[in-house]
């Protein structure tokens, strides 16, 4: 391998990385407002993207309004897991919730694979014919950097709404402090509702996402973006939103990476690699600022 | 008994407790007081080895156990209570005092493989003692969870026990009680020294550390600024500036 | 017969993977890892059959103690983190333990055929239950066999003061160490208990299947290890059974005639499950009251 394929793979990795990046803030954003795992998410943001395509098999649509009924998809889903999986589920069984969610994730998964006989489908993707050439042997895909920007702008939305607005400061509210939020006359249900459909539409843009770039959607895509968004979350740091960016990036470049040099049945094996060095090391991930108590 | 020198944590900036040198004689009970926040329990943790030393040593009963784990400092004879109940619910009250069963004797007496799976017969006969002594025996086969709150502080405190600790540090017991109980509380630590056991006790409820201590250390954003018998320190200057606001420090 | 037989074995399997599970899941700690400690089980005890010549159950110990001590090696750092963390360590190890096998090549002739694991395309061949006349009636009550050894183990463990303790971890970190538990040793030896029944339930399911693939081993075999004793409750060893009975014997081929329906209606038990029993089918109260009607309150006994 050259340089060039080098710079070449840790591009297309970055770029790509960026959906981890946005599955990541999902995973994170529920477990900092809940302290729960939602083992779903991954699903809710596939199915999010599957709901798209199916409206896009009923009527012809642009791409770009695809997207946008692939993050509403998101977010309705998201919703629906807050109901199945959390809102009557005791808070004092952790393990209940835990298995709902996998409960929720089989259901969610299932229910595509019955509509779609288990077969990928084709899913509709902007600017994959542009591509911008730098040098004669260094490039950038169209797509990519598309996805890339969409989700810098999706980002920015969530950081403006979490710390300017009044719903983001009930969120952070209740992540950090819940009795004290309820007291003050925050409704923790209400936030936590509100969590699971923020998160739920981003999750949606994010599988909008990957279906773009791969061009394809299919089931057996929940399981590998599950693993991967939640290696995300705790390189990124358990709450932390800029971790959870910079930890999405990094593992897209570094699969991307051994992707090029040792082949795909391999690649992971070095993410889980990764992985535990960051637990070895930096427990408390990447924005840690020293070792935590307890 | 104890001796505090230097005692240091940080979190991450914040100095929890601040170059604490304390010691406590074998058979007193000591008290330690402080505005919220002045770094009681943290003290506490790090007697016990929930949270590693920033600087400064730990002695007790002249054995280092400045980097003791809680189960070790356990075995050297240092047993804790929290300040927020935290007993073993779904396990019964008999079980919750079986797990306890950790003390130095049963750990040298019998082979190792017995005391793990079967409790030997010392440990089975120490929990019978210890149901009376928290005046449980009726409620043995009750869930933790069940028992009224007074009954949980007693299990507790009967758990610490179950170790046969040379030292107990009692994180605010009385937290929670009226003046009844903590008249009973008082009467149950007098009852505990004369069996042998030294006592620091962390604390709010003025009552109880004024009428029950021989000698109190006072703390403040993490130092001592006082120590002395419970008279000294009522009438202590720096202490009343501590309590009454003048929190822009001594 | 032979229908109900193979049915009689995934059941047992998936009772000790399951049990495997329960005893990590006693002390508070939620391990996806299972479905590594039975991958190394399976391949272990394979290759010692295979191509060592090993009988089967010298062979099924020996995989059983490697799985545990891996299991020992992996929870040492892994078990200083919790809760979510531990979740996604122990999923990448189990992960990690798939791809290793699926990039694991060793193969020696046999006669004329290349016999031993080959990658991707899987470790096929492994027939020691023909080879040596084995019906699926005694495939089945070896099986069963060994489940009963688990589960009386179990039961009689958990009715020890080392179950207390284990429970006493899991409820509460903080107050068991300060009465003076040693943490990493209740918790160790739990996942070195479970990586070892682990690594027997992979031994035999490999030789009941007679071919095994890195697929197998996935976070879905993983995820339903957790799934069951969290399903059946933690409160005894039965509910753990009562699961893997519920999910592959009612809904796996009970609901067959469904179609793919079967599986949508799955996932949606498994969350109804959740909310209306969210300690588990056989939880404390039910136990109670079992063990009044049958009054087993002393002396252990298996199921």
């Amino acid at each position: 391998m050259d340089f060039f394929d080098f710079i070449q793979s840790i591009t297309d990795g970055v770029l790509f990385g960026t959906t981890y990046a946005l599955i990541g803030i999902g995973f994170t954003m529920i477990f900092g407002v809940m302290h729960k795992i939602n083992l779903a998410y991954a699903a809710t943001s596939i199915a999010g993207a599957y709901v798209s395509w199916a409206v896009g098999t009923l009527v012809p649509l642009p791409a770009i309004v695809t997207f946008l009924i692939a993050v509403l998809g998101g977010g309705a889903i998201g919703y629906l897991v807050y109901l199945c999986c959390f809102k009557f589920v005791p808070l004092s069984s952790p393990l209940a919730t835990l298995l709902s969610t996998v409960g929720m994730l089989i259901l969610i998964d299932e229910i595509v694979v019955h509509e779609t006989d288990g077969m990928p489908q084709p899913y509709p993707a902007l600017f994959d014919d542009v591509y911008f050439e730098i040098g004669e042997l260094y490039g950038v895909r169209g797509d990519l950097l598309f996805i890339f920007f969409l989700s810098l702008v999706a980002t920015t939305v969530l950081l403006f709404m979490l710390y300017r607005t009044k719903l983001g400061m009930a969120t952070r509210a209740v992540a950090q402090q819940p009795v004290a939020a309820e007291l003050c006359g925050i409704s923790i249900e209400r936030t936590n509702a509100s969590t699971f459909v923020i998160t739920g539409l981003l999750g949606g843009l994010a599988g909008a996402m990957i279906g773009a770039s791969v061009g394809l959607l299919s089931p057996l895509l929940t399981l590998p973006v599950t693993v991967k968004g939640l290696i995300v979350t705790v390189i990124g740091g358990l709450g932390s939103i800029p971790g959870a960016i910079i930890a999405g990036l990094l593992v897209g470049a570094f699969e991307n990476f051994f992707q090029a040099l040792r082949g795909v049945t391999e690649r992971d094996l070095y993410v889980m690699l990764l992985l535990f060095v960051f637990l070895t090391f930096r427990p408390g991930g990447i924005f840690s600022r020293s070792v935590g108590r307890d | 008994m104890l001796e505090l020198d230097g005692l240091t944590k940080h979190f991450g900036g914040v100095r929890a407790v601040d170059k604490l040198s304390l010691s406590v004689k074998e058979g007193e009970i000591f008290g330690l007081i402080g505005p919220n926040g002045s770094g009681k329990s943290t003290t506490v943790n790090l007697i016990c080895g929930v949270f590693p030393v920033t600087a400064g040593s730990i002695r007790f009963a002249g054995a280092d156990i400045t980097a003791a784990q809680p189960h070790q400092a356990l075995a050297a004879g240092v047993v804790r209570t929290f300040q927020n109940i935290r007993l073993f619910s779904n396990l019964t009250v008999w079980q919750n005092l079986w797990v306890a069963q950790n003390g130095m004797e049963s750990r040298k007496s019998e082979n190792f493989l017995k005391r793990w799976l079967s409790g030997d017969a010392p440990a089975r006969r120490s929990v019978e003692e210890l149901l009376e002594f928290a005046g449980l025996i009726g409620r043995r086969d009750e869930y933790a969870g069940n028992l009224s709150f007074g009954e949980q502080r007693r299990l507790e405190l009967g758990r610490a026990l179950a170790a046969k600790p040379k030292m107990l540090l009692l994180d605010e017991p009385a937290a929670g009680m009226n003046l009844e109980e903590v008249g009973h509380l008082d009467q149950r630590l007098r009852k505990l020294v004369e069996r042998g056991v030294t006592i620091l006790l962390v604390e709010h409820v003025m009552e109880l550390v004024m009428g029950v201590t021989d000698r109190i250390a006072v703390l403040n954003f993490g130092q001592k600024i006082a120590e002395g018998t419970p008279a000294e320190i009522q009438n202590d200057k720096a202490v009343q500036e501590a309590y009454l606001g003048g929190s822009s420090g001594s | 017969m032979d229908f109900y037989f193979g049915l009689l074995q995934i059941i047992g399997v998936h009772t000790i993977l399951g049990l495997s599970a329960y005893i990590v899941l006693l002390t508070g700690q939620v391990t996806i890892a299972q479905a590594g400690f039975f991958a190394i089980g399976a391949y272990i005890a394979g290759m010692l059959t295979v191509l060592a010549g090993w009988h089967l159950v010298p062979a099924m110990l020996v995989a059983a103690l490697v799985a545990g001590f891996v299991a020992c090696l992996v929870g040492f750092p892994a078990l200083r983190v919790k809760g979510l963390m531990l979740v996604v360590a122990t999923t990448a190890f189990g992960e990690a333990v798939r791809l290793f096998w699926f990039n694991f090549d060793y193969q020696i002739a046999k006669g004329d055929v290349q016999v031993g694991p080959l990658g991707g395309e899987g470790f096929k061949q492994i027939r020691f239950f023909p080879e040596n006349g084995w019906t699926t009636g005694d495939v089945a009550l070896f099986i069963w066999f060994w489940v009963a050894v688990i589960m009386a183990g179990l039961w009689w463990m958990d009715r020890s003061r080392a179950g207390a303790v284990l429970r006493a971890v899991g409820e509460d970190e903080l107050a068991a160490q300060s009465v003076g538990i040693n943490l990493t040793a209740a918790k160790v030896s739990a996942f070195a208990v479970g990586g070892f029944i682990a690594g027997i339930g992979g031994a035999i399911y490999a030789h009941y299947t007679t071919h095994i693939e890195h697929a197998n081993f996935g976070v879905i075999l993983a995820t339903f290890a957790i799934a069951y004793p969290i399903l059946g409750g933690l409160s005894s060893v039965l509910g753990t059974l009562l699961a893997v009975i519920f999910i592959q014997g009612f809904l796996v081929e009970g609901l067959r005639f469904l179609g793919d329906w079967r599986n949508l209606l799955f996932g949606a038990l498994i969350v109804l499950a959740m909310n209306v029993r969210p300690r588990g089918l056989i939880d404390e109260r039910v136990l109670n009251t079992l063990r009044r009607t049958f009054s087993i309150g002393q002396g252990g006994g298996n199921a």
